[in-house]
């Protein structure tokens, strides 16, 4: 197993991408303090019976990733368990169907900014500061094939350029501590948000990448694994896009 | 050990310095305490003190003096 005995985070995981990165690390063998929103009985179901499967732990923390106060509660709660983190992965993002910027509001673009890189970056400070202490661990934040070709609204497509642009900063800063730091920038992803994406769209989408098929949310998680373990132990500050080639 | 003990230690472990250099030590007063030795001193302080350090707090602790200041009036440690 690839994450044996490993410690991660990972937030917004009950559902979608960030499901299939919780059940894709817990079944490489790693516990994961698993970041949602709010409570809900099927997930809670759902992460105990992968922690029994594999025989890890996954406890549930909630927080509100628009509130930097539940940000740092969060991060508290993780810190104060002293379990020791091996691994972050900012999966959390928020997106919305399809506008243009004269259409958008400045509230708008500031919400989807405090979730898709303000927050990450703030849980980033405060858990790598532990992974600083042990001079080891891994950083992944989720970008998007959005970064590069502006495939959705301004929000989205800046907010996840600009989560590329910390990830590169942040390798450098912590890479001295043994700490690295990587991006995964999926294409269009056959998920909820995924398909918030119009149909014709879609179609356009996925007849631009060479593999003309939407991704699956756990070809998404094998690369958040891939870049979390041992195998990837000599890259940092990469962007590693999943999008079925996006050429 | 005292608190003072405590915070002693913290220090000339982090920043590998003997005691009598604690005295008037600021940021960036010797090579050891540039940005990646003050990472180190606050590790060592937080496992010292079994606290979580407010990033304005960890920006604000410029010197031994103040790093006492801070401790005492927002983690009610007392020296």
């Amino acid at each position: 197993m690839l994450l044996q005995g490993l410690t991660a985070v990972v937030t917004g995981c009950n559902r979608g991408i960030g499901k299939a990165i919780l059940t894709a690390m817990a079944s490489e063998g790693a516990s994961v303090f698993a970041i949602v929103r709010k409570e809900d009985p099927s997930f809670t179901e759902h992460c105990a019976s992968l922690a029994e499967a594999h025989g890890v732990e996954i406890p549930i923390v909630y927080a509100d990733f628009e509130q930097e106060d539940e940000v740092k509660a969060a991060a508290k709660q993780i810190l104060q368990s002293k379990k020791g983190v091996d691994i972050l992965v900012n999966n959390i993002g928020v997106a919305q169907p399809p506008r243009m910027l004269a259409m958008t509001n400045m509230e708008t673009i500031r919400n989807v900014f405090q979730v898709n890189l303000f927050s990450g970056i703030l849980f980033t400070q405060l858990i790598t500061k532990a992974m600083m202490r042990r001079k080891r661990g891994s950083v992944i934040f989720l970008s998007s094939s959005a970064a590069f070709d502006g495939g959705a609204n301004i929000e989205y497509s800046a907010s996840k350029a600009a989560v590329i642009g910390a990830v590169k900063r942040l390798a450098i800063e912590l890479g001295q501590f043994g700490v690295r730091v990587n991006a995964v920038a999926p294409g269009l992803t056959d998920t909820d948000m995924g398909n918030m994406t119009p149909q014709e769209d879609m179609q356009v989408a996925v007849s631009r990448n060479v593999m003309k098929r939407l991704g699956k949310p756990e070809e998404v998680a094998d690369a958040v694994v891939f870049l979390a373990s041992e195998l990837s132990r000599f890259i940092t500050g990469q962007v590693l896009r999943v999008d079925g080639g996006l050429l | 050990m005292t608190n003072a003990e405590k915070y002693n230690q913290a220090f000339c472990e982090a920043l590998e310095i003997a005691e009598d250099q604690l005295e008037g030590l600021e940021y960036q007063g010797i090579e050891q305490w540039d940005s990646v030795g003050h990472m180190g001193l606050i590790a060592a302080l937080e496992d010292a003190f079994d606290i979580m350090m407010d990033t304005d707090d960890i920006i604000d602790l410029s010197s031994y003096e103040k790093g006492k200041e801070i401790l005492a009036g927002n983690y009610e440690i007392a020296f």
